[in-house]
């Protein structure tokens, strides 16, 4: 066992599993690369889950439900609101209508059985580095079920935007996101109408064109939020030089790019009328399109319909700044908070050297000297620290409530960051005194529950922790009571904490 | 600007007190307590605070305008769903700032937010937050006396002053045994995870257990923040933060998300008052929000990013009752931009005035607070003396 082998499966994967530090200590780096090839088939776990049709109307059913249900109750149903969400961090005043409850119960079983899916693919995967990157892009294109209208779709964005394009190019997954209903839905563009689009200029065009329950008529005009996070979260980064002229110009350029169903025709109907399929979700509506030349850092774009908006993120997708901030984000992910200047700036030359081939960059990432310093730099994220235990626990298993528990009370819950930047990625933010607490007690809880396995917490150490766990640590579980004791502070120590 | 590895060497430093049991410290370091509540994602401040006095208002906000506001005076109005903070007003426990912002000019949630928690005029201008650069210029004796009522520390608490953090748990506590155990490896191994391990275990004496799951709501943290600041050595500054106000779609309404978020600010308050019983009158609480958002509705009957907001500062030492605003106006060429409330007032300087008349900061500590080319003049008579 080598440290260097300890490194590959902390700080790039997802912690060893038994065994797994001996078998890859003869070659890390190249256990790493080998790594960076496309996912040949969906893992097992994540096929049992819903199809993203299923995923984007769920919402709409049920929302159509409550509508019904407020109308007998003579409530206005365009606004109750769903409260509940996991994730979300608070609960508001009662409504006093079950359309808590409801939502509750509608959501939240799917919401479990999805971040199971999610936890038992990483516990399993032999590719702990690709699952690493596929968790690294959802926090980056970020859909959080903490919008409540979202709450089913994460998922299904995981498996259209993510993890076809995690080794292939940075602009393609940057057109699927920005195409896919999860986005258009979560960050609102879907509703941004053109003001001099046909759409806008005709008050009669916004009107429900079906007396669905929950059909409502229509504002013209533009809602900048996914143009600003493209622009902001997504690729040059804030304060990269563009301004909020640019930010118009974009959302203007990105009129029109809206999901197939709701507002125009609702959503509900095509899905009950069966004339719904994932491919027909994303539609650009020529009707609702700014028409015209729009300007967007400095470069007039003047092409017409959705081409001008696949011009302007073929270019965001290319620039440089775009290549800093998304390197630097990967670096900072995996080495260090504060990511060494110069391993940043050999990748994002291959960024560029390369048009975005993310294989090339992450090669990059795992072969300067930074990525084997033996210095732990990285404090695990608790959804992190939580599937590390399971990987290293033989015969841990848990139930998609309790996990939910788990996650929660660490401050993590998987596919519901607060908001469209993501999860923080730096030690300041995960280390506290409550954190510390709330991963001693889950540790002490998996160790109870597989203490009566047999299990020499010693030699599980040396197995996972390799060279890297320390005398004081080794000392302090071979003189544990208790098998269940020993684990603890296995899963405890500092060593299988930092990485 | 002080750097993460010095930051580990202060935690080190703090290490031998930190370990130390509550009971062995003197009585509290002040009296004085104060609350900062984060609104995270933009408070729609014109909503919050309505302007009905200003003849532009109607024009101005079209269908934003809510029916039956709550008059405060000839101008300004509270939502609806204020009631609550109405009565503090009434009472003269209440101060409503507007027209407030912090430096930050641009529109970005983040940025936005960053900027606000460093008290720096720069996003990632300082990587510590104000509140704990405060906490360190209060004399002390090693403990914690900032408490963040988060399961992660906000960048507002993180600094160089002992601070502890603690929410409710949903699992039982592990055994004393390998608490104790745990303490004295992570003491051999790991000062950062020793002196949180320790904070920890004092915070959690303080709650008693693990709390329960209704805590987890704002209304619950701010009731558990009430228990931390009427400890005998217990916390005095405490910081509860509450998401969800980026309303960019259909604000209006009294189920609406920002109105309901208001309805729970409100009665969060009215938990935190309850909770301090006498200790409310050593009391101040700051209500803050990273910008405010457009004056006009946008495409989708909500507000997208803007910049002036609305600030309260409530509590029993507060000379409330009174309406701070250099009003700018909402006539189209009052506004900032041609789109936001214009800001007339520093958020640092609110901040700073009841850092120096409650907390009894003075000259140079307040500059450590929110250095400044400039110095942030504290704004006088927010606190009754």
């Amino acid at each position: 066992m080598t440290i260097q082998g300890v490194i590959a499966v902390n700080r790039f994967g997802l912690g060893a599993r038994p065994g797994e530090v001996a078998r890859l200590s003869a070659d890390p780096k190249g256990w790493l690369l080998a790594q960076l090839a496309p996912e040949r088939d969906l893992p097992a776990p994540l096929r049992a889950l819903p199809s993203t049709v299923d995923d984007m109307s769920v919402f709409f059913k049920w929302l159509r439900q409550v509508a019904v249900e407020a109308k007998a109750h003579g409530m206005d149903p365009y606004n109750l609101r769903p409260q509940g969400a996991p994730g979300a961090g608070m609960a508001g005043g009662d409504s006093g209508f079950s359309i808590e409850r409801e939502y509750v119960k509608t959501f939240i079983p799917r919401y479990a059985k999805a971040v199971k899916a999610r936890f038992d693919t990483a516990v399993a995967t032999e590719r702990p580095f690709f699952e690493r990157l596929v968790h690294f892009w959802v926090n980056h294109f970020v859909v959080s079920g903490a919008k409540p209208g979202a709450i089913a779709m994460p998922p299904s964005f995981e498996r259209d935007v993510v993890r076809p394009n995690v080794t292939g190019r940075f602009a393609d997954m940057l057109l699927a996101s920005s195409r896919h209903p999860a986005m258009l839905y979560y960050l609102d563009n879907f509703r941004s109408i053109g003001p001099n689009s046909k759409v806008g200029k005709d008050p009669a065009l916004r009107a429900p064109r079906q007396p669905e329950a929950f059909a409502v008529p229509r504002m013209a005009g533009l809602n900048e939020n996914l143009a600003r996070e493209i622009l902001e979260l997504q690729t040059l980064g804030v304060r990269s030089g563009y301004a909020q002229a640019d930010v118009a110009g974009f959302a203007r350029v990105l009129t029109g790019w809206t999901i197939a169903g709701p507002p125009r025709v609702p959503l509900l109907r095509l899905v009950l009328d069966g004339r719904l399929d994932a491919k027909g979700l994303f539609e650009f509506d020529d009707e609702e399109h700014e028409p015209g030349p729009q300007s967007v850092l400095g470069k007039v774009y003047a092409q017409s319909g959705v081409d001008q908006g696949e011009a302007v993120l073929a270019d965001l997708a290319r620039h440089p700044a775009t290549a800093h901030f998304i390197s630097a984000k990967l670096a900072r992910h995996f080495v260090a908070d504060d990511p060494p200047p110069a391993l940043v700036a050999r990748m994002a030359e291959t960024f560029l050297a390369t048009d975005g081939d993310l294989k090339r960059v992450c090669a990059e990432l795992v072969t300067g000297p930074e990525a084997f310093d033996p210095v732990p730099r990285k404090f695990k994220t608790p959804e992190d620290y939580v599937i590390s235990a399971a990987r290293a626990l033989p015969a841990f298993s848990t139930d998609p409530g309790t996990l939910l528990r788990a996650y929660g009370s660490m401050g993590q819950a998987p596919y519901n960051p607060p908001g469209p930047n993501g999860w923080p990625d730096v030690e300041g933010e995960w280390l506290g005194a409550d954190a510390v607490w709330k991963r001693f007690e889950w540790a002490s809880q998996a160790a109870q529950s597989v203490a009566s396995a047999v299990i020499d917490p010693g030699d599980l150490a040396s197995d996972v922790l390799g060279p890297s766990l320390s005398k004081a640590t080794a000392q302090a579980i071979a003189r544990a009571e208790s098998p269940a004791q020993g684990l603890t502070l296995l899963l405890a120590s500092a060593e299988f904490q930092r990485r | 600007m002080v750097t993460r590895r010095q930051t580990l060497r202060y935690f080190g430093a703090g290490l031998a007190a930190a370990g130390l049991p509550r009971a062995a410290f003197a009585a509290a370091d002040t009296d004085k307590r104060l609350v900062v509540i984060l609104l995270r994602g933009a408070m729609d401040g014109l909503s919050a605070v309505p302007a009905p006095g200003d003849p532009a208002f109607e024009a101005a906000r079209g269908g934003l305008a809510l029916p039956n506001p709550l008059k405060l005076d000839a101008m300004f109005a509270l939502h609806p769903n204020l009631g609550g903070m109405k009565g503090l007003y009434d009472a003269g426990e209440l101060i409503v700032v507007h027209a407030a912002a912090t430096p930050y000019r641009d529109r970005s949630h983040f940025d936005g937010q960053n900027l606000l928690e460093n008290g720096s005029a720069q996003p990632y201008g300082l990587d510590t937050g104000w509140l704990n650069r405060a906490l360190a210029q209060i004399p002390g004796t090693g403990r914690p006396l900032g408490v963040a009522l988060n399961s992660h520390m906000p960048l507002m608490m993180r600094g160089t002053a002992p601070v502890t953090s603690w929410a409710p748990s949903l699992l039982p506590p592990p055994d004393g045994d390998t608490v104790q155990r745990l303490a004295v490896l992570y003491g051999e191994t790991d000062p950062v995870l020793a002196k949180n391990f320790a904070n920890a275990q004092g915070a959690n004496r303080v709650v008693g257990g693990g709390g329960d799951l209704g805590a987890r709501a704002f209304i619950g943290l701010m009731s558990a923040a009430a228990k931390f600041l009427t400890t005998p050595d217990g916390e005095r500054i405490a910081m509860v933060e509450i998401g969800g106000w980026d309303s960019h779609v259909n604000q209006a309404g009294a189920f609406s998300p920002l109105s309901t978020n208001l309805l729970t600010l409100d009665r969060g308050l009215a938990a935190l008052k309850s909770g301090l019983g006498p200790a409310w009158k050593d009391t101040a609480v700051l209500v803050v929000s990273e910008f405010g958002r457009t004056v006009a509705m946008n495409g989708t009957q909500g507000t997208d990013h803007g910049t002036a907001g609305a600030v309260f500062v409530a509590g029993g030492a507060v000379k409330g009752g009174r309406v701070l605003a250099d009003w700018p106006g909402l006539k189209p060429a009052d506004l900032y931009q041609d789109r936001d409330l214009r800001p007339t007032t520093d958020f640092r300087s609110i901040a700073a005035g009841v850092l120096r008349d409650h907390m009894g900061l003075h000259g140079a500590q307040l500059a450590a607070v929110f250095p400044s080319v400039a110095p942030i003049k504290p704004r006088d008579g927010l606190i009754r003396v």
